[in-house]
């Protein structure tokens, strides 16, 4: 690891403005992404600027349909939130399902979306169910937020300060996980709210992406069977040592269906 | 006593120590003013070196000095020897065996090859100036697929060396196997891989070196498994004389045959402590570890099975591409020859056999010994093609296998293969395994998984493998007047409890207190020689050593209860610590005479004080046949390809089971480690030399929610004549069996899908293909 100053900030405006003052400042949640990156040395931050104090980044409170979670919740919160597990049990079994406890532990919602891993868990969830990122300056629809390879919407120095959540009527989410890492190596997320469906696949492509023809189909009826033919094309999906894009593109389809007939 | 006794689940003294974090690991250990190490490994797998430029490097803060391949070679130290037990051809001329320095000197040929080595007060310091080491590569095209290597267009990675072999090999009856073969109403062949694969102790390597220049000697701390033989290879490298290097290793956090290898960081380290006057420490991270821990297995081999109309088994021919990496490492050459020769055909009376192998040269780490080394390559391919045979022949796979067993009555046997059996009772305990899979109950857990989209599969896996390792040992026994029992042994625990079972057995035989043994190994100033960890040896070998050495003070101690009690040595009777005179039935306790044996007006002429203490070596004339036969059923998900292993049984042949509790570990933790092969374990190098498997992130390793619930019984009816404990080495057992019982189980998992073979591991997307295949 290179050296580094460390900052924590109270509030979100210092937090904001010790960013701004830094030559290449880092913010840092849980450090579950942003500690072995520096360990690895594949990141040299001159400042790092933790965002563990800051009372307006925290909790998990529900009004009315919508499910608010701030941005430094972590992944166990998440996992344990009796308001979770009422309104959309199948969040709470992904963020349970994201590593280990360790990392569950620490790693938080905000550093997983901001980070956007090609195969995390969190981004499915978000396209999935329609969410809304609310930032320092700004509101932004998770199908606008992540917009590519470790990449989003975030301008330099912005903060997620927190999601909201539309409650489902009904949710369901499958991961198969990559052998080694545990990631996702394909994570598909079905939701259903009112007479609109959205399927969100992760794992599959450089950054999560929605399966319209299921969506369409799954509107008309919202059952395993409905998914009956409807296959995603391999191209432009990733290709690796564990999964190549055909497989990739087969599993979108397999969980595809599993995650309708999980859903709850 | 008899709770500490052979045969008694006592529980793991060390474990206080490993569990509540108070192990001292190689990380652990410090010396004053100590500085460290930083090794700078190529970043290619194939490339020359055309220049090192250190000048900005030096500069950097707290850096002491940097080493190159070129500073090296300017000491004229010694290469690296290679030790295998296969060291000639087949026309008798020696390997080729490339000068093997400690440094990548003007090429480096695999990647993470130590290219300079950066000393600085702290390892942040080494790495920081480690980046700014210049070292000018000139990219050379690299060769990655040994099968590849051998062709003829094929660059050279040795530019003496042609078609990158180091040798050939053959072992067996090649005329009266094709005689078998050309007479034979079926004949079956298959193409196998054994994957290449790491070990991936959970402690990483590294050592600490100290040079005292009053003495002109040396110590060094190391994460081995192996001080004695590395010590006499690092003091040969370093032209020093062995016995000025005292070499010992603190606790070792597994080494699964990847610790035993000699590695250049050691050498290096001592030159530097001794060069810059300072203590040095370095300890490889994980990423290192994958790069620059020997790698295993990575044999490419062609099995051939000769069958008469019965079934019966005629003949077996298996021709192996053995991949070496780029250097002969340690004892390289030795696993895809003689390492994978001996036990071909496992427990099966097969008349007649020919096994031949070649090892070639690649841009990779290199391959040395890995759990096993060769035995689970041959328990493969004997599985593989046996359950290939009753697949395509139409025989049922468990009874094919039932009829061909060696029969108990041929018993003691050499097989075609040389190798001596002398135990056992395959029929039985193949029996007994079947009888622990619930027969019964299967069509209905078939039916079960049907019902949910999933296909079930059964397999069994009779073994017969060896074990091996230095076939000498030593233990030292001596006592104190406050009676402690210090027991010091050659044999080295990596982590398997010998801390437990070696005391066990002197605690057994000479009815010692258990909690009042100390024990020391892996330190050559503690014992005179010692053969380390590895080929299962340690109970069968050290364990006996340690009988020996107990057996021998008892001798002594018997005279001198006589002279205490006024009787005759030979009337002595001693049981359950005490001797007893037969004739006058008076008793004196193994504790009493100890304490006596300090009395100088005590004892009889010719003892003195410390008379008792005792010094032993053991050497096993012939290697021990550990056998056994291990059960798997899976459950495959033929849209995903996912596998799961449902059930496990084992009945295992180890002779006499000193602790039951540490043999279950060692079953647990092989089969575990060949589940890992079978599944999901797998080093890749893409076509151009890179690791692709450089982290935990790529490589799987199996974790315990891959582990199944394992039903573990033991065959104790048939000891060994060939050590004095009856024993037949545990270690390495569960991963020879358990990587064809799981894949034999798939396959037959998948037989209605048409599929008929895939190679390990049996990856979720692997197997999917396979079935969509097969579909066409
Ligand atoms: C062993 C292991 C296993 C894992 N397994 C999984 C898995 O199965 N599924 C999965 O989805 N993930 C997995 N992860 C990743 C994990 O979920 C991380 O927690 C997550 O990627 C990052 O969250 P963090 O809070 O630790 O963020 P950090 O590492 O602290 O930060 C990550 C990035 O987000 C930025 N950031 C953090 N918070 C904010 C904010 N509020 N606003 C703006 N930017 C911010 C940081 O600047 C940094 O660039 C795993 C990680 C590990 C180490």
């Amino acid at each position: 690891m290179y050296d580094f100053t460390y900052h924590r900030p109270e509030t979100l405006a210092d937090a904001e403005k010790m960013f701004a003052d830094a030559d290449d400042g880092q913010y840092i949640a849980g450090g579950q992404t942003m500690v072995p990156v520096m360990k690895q040395r594949l990141a040299m931050p001159s400042d790092i600027i933790d965002l563990e104090r800051i009372s307006d980044l925290k909790g998990i409170s529900r009004d009315g349909n919508v499910l608010s979670i701030g941005a430094m919740t972590t992944h166990a919160e998440v996992a344990g939130s009796g308001d979770v597990a009422k309104a959309i049990p199948a969040l709470a079994r992904l963020a349970d399902d994201i590593g280990d406890p360790a990392v569950r532990n620490r790693g938080t919602l905000g550093g997983s979306i901001a980070n956007n891993d090609p195969a995390a868990d969190y981004p499915a969830a978000l396209v999935g169910l329609g969410a809304t990122i609310h930032t320092t300056s700004r509101e932004i629809p998770a199908d606008d937020f992540f917009t590519g390879l470790f990449e989003t919407a975030l301008e330099e120095g912005e903060v997620i300060v927190k999601v909201s959540i539309p409650v489902p009527d009904k949710a369901g989410y499958v991961k198969f996980p990559q052998p080694a890492s545990r990631f996702a190596l394909v994570g598909v997320f079905v939701a259903q709210i009112g007479d609109s469906v959205r399927v969100a696949a992760t794992g599959a492509g450089p950054c999560v992406f929605r399966v319209e023809a299921m969506e369409k189909a799954l509107e008309k009826d919202f059952s395993a069977s409905a998914l009956k033919g409807i296959s995603v094309p391999g191209e432009g999906l990733n290709n690796d040592i564990h999964a190549s894009a055909d497989y990739r593109a087969s599993l979108i389809s397999t969980l595809a269906r599993r995650a309708v007939a999980a859903a709850e | 006593m008899e709770k500490y006794g052979i045969g008694q689940p006592v529980r793991r003294k060390e474990d206080a120590r490993f569990i509540t974090g108070a192990g001292t690991y190689i990380d652990d250990v410090a010396a004053e003013n100590m500085a460290h190490a930083f090794v700078l490994r190529s970043p290619f797998a194939h490339a020359k070196i055309l220049n090192i430029d250190t000048s900005e490097a030096e500069n950097m803060p707290g850096v002491l000095g940097i080493i190159t391949g070129q500073d090296w070679a300017a000491e004229g130290f010694a290469t690296m020897p290679t030790k295998a037990a296969i060291s000639k051809k087949i026309d008798g001329s020696p390997l080729n065996q490339p000068p093997r320095h400690c440094f990548a000197i003007d090429r480096a040929r695999y990647i993470g090859e130590p290219v300079a080595v950066v000393i600085a007060e702290t390892r942040e310091q080494a790495q920081d100036a480690a980046e700014l080491v210049e070292v000018d590569y000139e990219d050379l095209p690299a060769v990655i697929d040994a099968r590849k290597a051998l062709a003829e267009d094929t660059p050279r990675i040795w530019d003496n060396i042609e078609g990158n072999v180091c040798l050939d090999f053959e072992l067996g009856d090649k005329d009266a196997t094709e005689k078998a073969f050309a007479n034979a109403d079926h004949v079956v062949s298959l193409e196998l891989v054994n994957n290449r694969v790491t070990a991936a102790p959970i402690e990483p390597r590294g050592a600490v070196a100290e040079y005292d220049a009053t003495t002109d000697s040396y110590k060094l701390q190391n994460a081995t498994q192996n001080v004695h033989a590395n010590r006499t290879t690092f003091a040969d490298v370093l032209k020093i004389d062995a016995e000025s290097l005292h070499h010992l290793a603190p606790d070792v956090g597994g080494g699964f045959g990847a610790k035993n290898s000699s590695y250049p960081e050691p050498p290096i380290l001592l030159y530097a402590a001794k060069k810059f006057g300072r203590p040095m420490k370095w300890v490889n991270d994980r990423n290192e570890g994958f790069q620059s821990d020997t790698h295993g297995r990575a044999q490419f081999s062609k099995v051939e099975l000769a069958l008469d109309k019965d079934g019966k088994f005629l003949g077996l021919r298996t021709r192996t591409v053995g991949d070496l990496g780029a250097y002969c490492w340690t004892n390289g050459p030795f696993t895809p020859t003689g390492g994978s020769a001996r036990t071909q055909g496992g427990p099966y009376n097969i008349p007649a056999m020919y096994y031949s192998a070649v090892a070639a040269f690649t841009n990779t780490m290199p391959t040395d010994p890995y759990r096993g080394a060769g035995r689970p390559e041959a328990s493969y391919q004997i599985e593989r093609i046996v359950q290939h045979a009753a697949d395509t022949l139409g025989f049922d796979p468990v009874e094919l296998r039932r009829k061909n067993l060696m029969p108990t009555a041929s018993l003691p046997r050499k097989t075609p293969m040389g190798l001596d059996v002398d135990s056992g009772d395959f029929p039985e305990v193949f029996d007994r395994t079947m009888k622990m899979t619930d027969r019964e109950g299967y069509a209905e857990r078939v039916a079960n998984s049907k019902k949910n989209g999933m296909r079930r599969g059964f397999s069994i896996a009779p073994y017969l493998e060896c074990s091996g390792g230095m076939p000498k040992e030593f233990a030292g026994i001596s006592f104190t007047k406050d009676g402690t029992v210090t027991l010091r042994v050659g044999s080295h625990s990596t982590g398997m409890g010998h801390e437990t079972s070696k005391p066990q057995i002197l605690a057994h035989t000479l009815g010692v207190d258990f909690d009042r043994i100390d024990f020391i190994q892996a330190d050559t100033k503690a014992t005179p020689i010692g053969g380390g960890h590895g080929g299962s040896r340690s109970l069968e070998v050290g364990g006996a050593a340690v009988l020996k050495a107990a057996n021998e003070m008892l001798d002594k101690a018997k005279v001198l209860a006589a002279h205490l009690l006024n009787s005759n040595a030979d009337d002595m009777d001693f049981a359950d610590g005490v001797f007893t005179d037969i004739k006058t039935e008076q008793t004196i306790a193994i504790d009493d005479v100890i304490a006596a044996s300090f009395e100088q007006g005590r004892l009889p002429e010719g003892m003195e004080p410390g008379c008792l203490d005792t010094e032993s070596i053991f050497e096993r004339e012939i290697i021990s046949c550990p056998n056994g036969a291990h059960a798997a059923e899976v459950e495959v998900d033929p849209e995903t390809g996912a596998v799961r292993v449902e059930h496990y049984w084992v009945i295992d042949d180890f002779g006499p089971i000193v602790n039951p509790m540490l043999a279950d570990g060692q079953v647990m933790g092989g089969v575990a480690q060949g589940l890992g092969q079978a599944l999901m374990e797998e080093i890749v190098y893409d076509d151009d030399g890179q690791l692709v498997t450089g982290s935990f992130m790529d490589y799987a390793l199996p974790r315990a929610d891959s582990i199944p619930k394992m039903e573990l019984g033991y065959y104790e009816d048939a000891p060994t004549a060939k050590n004095p404990l009856g024993v037949k080495g545990a270690g390495e057992a569960g991963c020879c069996a358990s990587p064809p019982a799981i894949v034999n189980a798939v396959l037959d998992a998948l037989k209605e899908d048409g599929v008929a073979h895939i190679d390990m591991p049996l990856t979720p997307e692997k197997v999917w293909r396979a079935i969509s295949e097969a579909k066409k």
